[in-house]
């Protein structure tokens, strides 16, 4: 391309006015809402407004952080916000299923990081040890979707459920209580503030085969502005590579300005077990990019959360769920080999 | 005769204009279900659902009533101790003071990782909310007694146990019944509130657990239905103790000679 | 009619803990079945008296002798108050059987007594009604008949009429007087009304105040029942006048009920 520059004034001036047209047209504005306060697992998101990769994909992205007592799913189709992160595809099932007009973009994790830890050598070595737990401490959220999974078909009970409002306390002070916890975030501030290393337990290695932080939007938008969100998903994909694989320090600056509790070594430390647990870049991701999602694996998941008497049989219009028009190209792949080396 | 008819019929028109108002919002600008649902489609699911409704329902009254019962043994517990020892009174009133204006939303998660089980948890908040206001009426009317007519009782030679009784019991009566109105309306919400911030567990879950699991399953009828229960809870328990309060103070005290 | 003395003070003495002296001094006596008013202007320890012959206060010094203090003292006195002072969430019956019923006795024991009280003051037929479905002048017919079912022989009255209008005063005049004449209790009667006391008693003991004493006696002799003529009557006039002018030396402001 240089040497087309070199011996074509006429392109180059066509270029250059094509170019200052870019800047001059206004950038979209769009409001991202994500299911918790900021930490490592959002990390590409800020990393593609930290790096310039959303505005150089024409838009101006703000992320609204969710937390212990936020619900930012209502936002999405009552028009408040653009786009919306959500855990699991549960989600995305219900919203079709009740009729709202909400369809999943893109899907960042290719493995969900729900997990269920306990305290070393108390027995929780095996999973299938977890469910004789005296107390379990799920949140509300974890309570109506994928706790009724684990019920049915892992056979955990309800007498050891309790509520779970985000404070290790219990959990520390309860050598046999097990709690919920993402793979790539509890267990780090588990080792933190109790000093121990907790046993892990993948959802997603027993069965629970959900994509997770996954994009959805509203079907009008994506009617009638395809091209907005097919910027969005791929400024995402590549604000993922370059955070994985690239200089994140921005990234952890803004994030840590959201969410001032969080620090720079656990933020590190999350990231690792992001990679070692292949959680963002691994399976389908490999092939089509970041952000890849296939409907074969989709109705997968659909028909196990019917076996676990989530759904009835066909209740959920599965071409509803999700499209794939934005995803499994690729975008990013190029970026992610000449970082990874 | 028919002003009269109007009179009393007036609450209940003002209701089914409004919403007949709620419907026609909905039909006419086209709102959807899951922003706003029709009061047709909130009843219809309302049907739909009482089956499981209902069981959380039954808890939420539970503990409800459950916390209103401890409140008022507690109260007026408390209160006779205090109508006995101005000492104690002024030594623990304080306490009673700082369980009141403590916001039950910022304890709750706190009670719960203290509480072993969650149901005496959820109890506990609740009794926190309707405590204070039975207390502090009943020691105000374990005060009112009339001076002449404690000066009577003590001339006539009564025992303890006959002005307990006969004088102060029913001269702390209308206050009582005041407290008690205001307690009735705030153990429900204390126990919707506390099962809504700290979480209830299982099967034993009241119509607040209902709420939320409908709200994160983007199931908006049913959260209306479940809040159309707990409204009219609240109507109830308003309604039956203001008829208590008739029923006792009726024929003979200010406030319920209208 | 006079007898011997049912109450007796002798050089009474009553200091309050917050350092007033209500009472110096005081010497009286009343009479089995007398009828005897206590008159004065606000402040001079009249109804500090009345509280000390019904046992609620004790004298810092002096002999009070009078029956609330003896050793069977619940039927012997009873007192009115100038409020009617009704239990408002009973109704009239159990208010005029509180006594009785203080003293052990049964609502059904009780039932005639209460009813020929209710009688005697003119509320025959109002038993079942409440205290605030009665009328001011009615309360206090009430409360003269809860006084007077125990068939005490001391009344103590503390201007029991003052909050009342001319017509209901005059009217609860006469039946006191008629109530009285009928049982035979001694009264020790306070009031600030000079015609009040004129009418009513066989003597009018007149207070000063600071300290309380008794300052001065005036004997009423006309004989009973009294009715409206004595009012007009110039040996009723002669008294008041008598009494007006004792109140006068005291220098002491009177409240006085002037009709």
């Amino acid at each position: 391309m240089n040497s087309h520059r070199i011996h074509n004034p006429i392109r180059n001036l066509a270029a250059a006015v094509f170019t200052l047209a870019g800047i001059a047209h206004a950038e979209d504005k769009v409001t991202f809402a994500t299911n918790w306060k900021a930490q490592a697992a959002h990390g590409g998101f800020y990393q593609a407004v930290a790096d310039g990769t959303y505005k150089k994909y024409g838009l101006d992205v703000t992320i609204q952080q969710g937390g212990p007592q936020v619900n930012n799913r209502p936002l999405l189709p009552a028009g408040r916000i653009d786009f919306l992160m959500t855990g699991n595809l549960l989600h995305s099932f219900d919203n079709v299923k009740n009729g709202v007009p909400t369809i999943v973009v893109a899907a960042m994790f290719q493995k969900d990081p729900q997990a269920l830890i306990a305290h070393p050598g108390q027995g929780y070595e095996s999973f299938d040890k977890l469910k004789t737990a005296p107390v379990a401490l799920i949140a509300k959220d974890g309570q109506f979707s994928w706790w009724q999974w684990l019920k049915v078909t892992h056979g955990f009970k309800d007498e050891a459920l309790k509520p779970y409002n985000y404070n290790l306390g219990p959990f520390l002070a309860n050598p046999k209580a097990i709690q919920q916890g993402y793979s790539v975030a509890e267990p780090i501030y588990v080792e933190n503030q109790g000093k121990f290393k907790p046993v892990v337990h993948l959802l997603a290695d027993h069965g629970f085969s959900t994509y997770s932080t996954v994009i959805e939007a509203r079907t009008d938008t994506v009617k009638n502005k395809p091209d907005l969100v097919q910027r969005f998903v791929d400024a995402s994909a590549i604000g993922w590579v370059n955070y994985l694989y690239g200089d994140r320090r921005a990234a952890n600056a803004m994030m840590m300005k959201d969410n001032p509790e969080m620090t720079p070594e656990e933020i590190e430390a999350s990231v690792a077990l992001m990679k070692q647990q292949g959680i963002v870049d691994s399976g389908e991701a490999l092939k089509g990019g970041i952000g890849a999602m296939s409907d074969a694996r989709i109705k997968d998941f659909y028909e196990q959360m019917v076996k676990a008497g989530l759904y009835k049989p066909g209740e959920v219009d599965l071409s509803k769920v999700a499209t794939l028009q934005f995803v499994n190209k690729r975008v990013g792949m190029d970026i992610k080999s000449k970082l990874a080396k | 005769m028919g002003a009269q008819l109007l009179h009393r019929a007036s609450p209940a028109l003002c209701l089914v204009g409004l919403l007949a108002a709620w419907e026609a919002l909905v039909r006419l600008a086209h709102i959807p279900h899951y922003t706003l649902p029709a009061p047709t489609l909130v009843v219809r699911t309302l049907i739909d659902n009482f089956g499981s409704l209902a069981g959380s329902w039954w808890f939420t009254l539970q503990i409800t009533f459950g916390a209103l019962a401890l409140a008022v043994v507690g109260g007026v517990l408390v209160a006779s101790v205090f109508a006995l020892s101005r000492g104690l009174e002024h030594a623990l009133f304080p306490l009673a003071v700082v369980l009141q204006v403590t916001p039950v939303v910022a304890i709750a998660p706190l009670i719960l990782i203290y509480v072993e089980s969650t149901t005496a948890a959820l109890l506990l908040c609740a009794w926190i909310v309707a405590f204070f206001p039975i207390l502090s009426n009943t020691v105000l009317g374990l005060r009112a007694a009339d001076p002449n007519l404690r000066d009577l009782f003590r001339l006539y030679r009564a025992s303890p146990w006959q002005r307990l009784r006969l004088l102060l019991v029913p001269s702390a009566l209308p206050y009582f019944v005041a407290g008690l109105k205001i307690s009735g309306g705030l153990s429900l919400i204390g126990a919707v509130t506390a099962e809504m911030v700290a979480g209830a567990a299982g099967r034993n879950t009241g119509l607040a657990s209902r709420i939320l699991e409908a709200s994160f399953r983007t199931e908006t009828p049913k959260m209306f239905a479940a809040l159309l229960l707990l409204v009219a809870t609240g109507v109830a328990i308003f309604w039956s103790f203001n008829a208590l309060s008739r029923a006792l103070l009726g024929r003979w005290h200010a406030s319920e000679k209208q | 009619m006079p007898g011997r003395a049912i109450i007796s003070l002798q050089r009474v003495d009553k200091r309050f803990a917050t350092g007033v002296t209500a009472l110096e001094g005081v010497d009286l006596h009343v009479a089995e079945g007398e009828f005897v008013s206590l008159l004065g202007p606000s402040g001079c320890g009249k109804s500090t008296v009345l509280r000390l012959v019904a046992g609620l206060e004790r004298a810092s010094s002096g002999e009070v002798a009078s029956p609330a203090l003896g050793s069977n003292p619940a039927a012997d006195t009873a007192f009115v108050f100038q409020d009617a002072t009704l239990m408002p969430w009973a109704s009239v019956f159990d208010n005029v059987w509180l006594p009785l019923r203080l003293a052990g006795e049964s609502r059904g024991d009780s039932r005639q007594r209460v009813l020929d009280a209710l009688h005697l003051v003119g509320l025959a037929g109002f038993e079942a009604a409440f205290p605030a479905e009665l009328s001011g002048g009615m309360r206090m017919r009430a409360s003269i008949a809860r006084a007077l079912v125990t068939r005490p022989r001391l009344m103590l009255m503390d201007e029991p009429f003052a909050a009342l209008d001319e017509f209901t005063r005059h009217k609860l005049n006469d039946d006191l007087l008629a109530c009285w004449q009928a049982q035979g209790f001694a009264t020790l009667f306070v009031t600030h009304s000079v015609l009040e006391s004129v009418f009513l008693s066989e003597r009018v003991l007149v207070m000063g105040a600071r300290p309380g004493r008794v300052v001065a006696e005036v004997v009423v002799d006309e004989p009973y029942p009294r009715g409206a003529a004595f009012r007009e009557s110039p040996r009723y006039h002669a008294a008041c006048a008598r009494l007006h002018a004792v109140l006068a030396t005291l220098h002491a402001p009177v409240d006085e009920v002037l009709r």
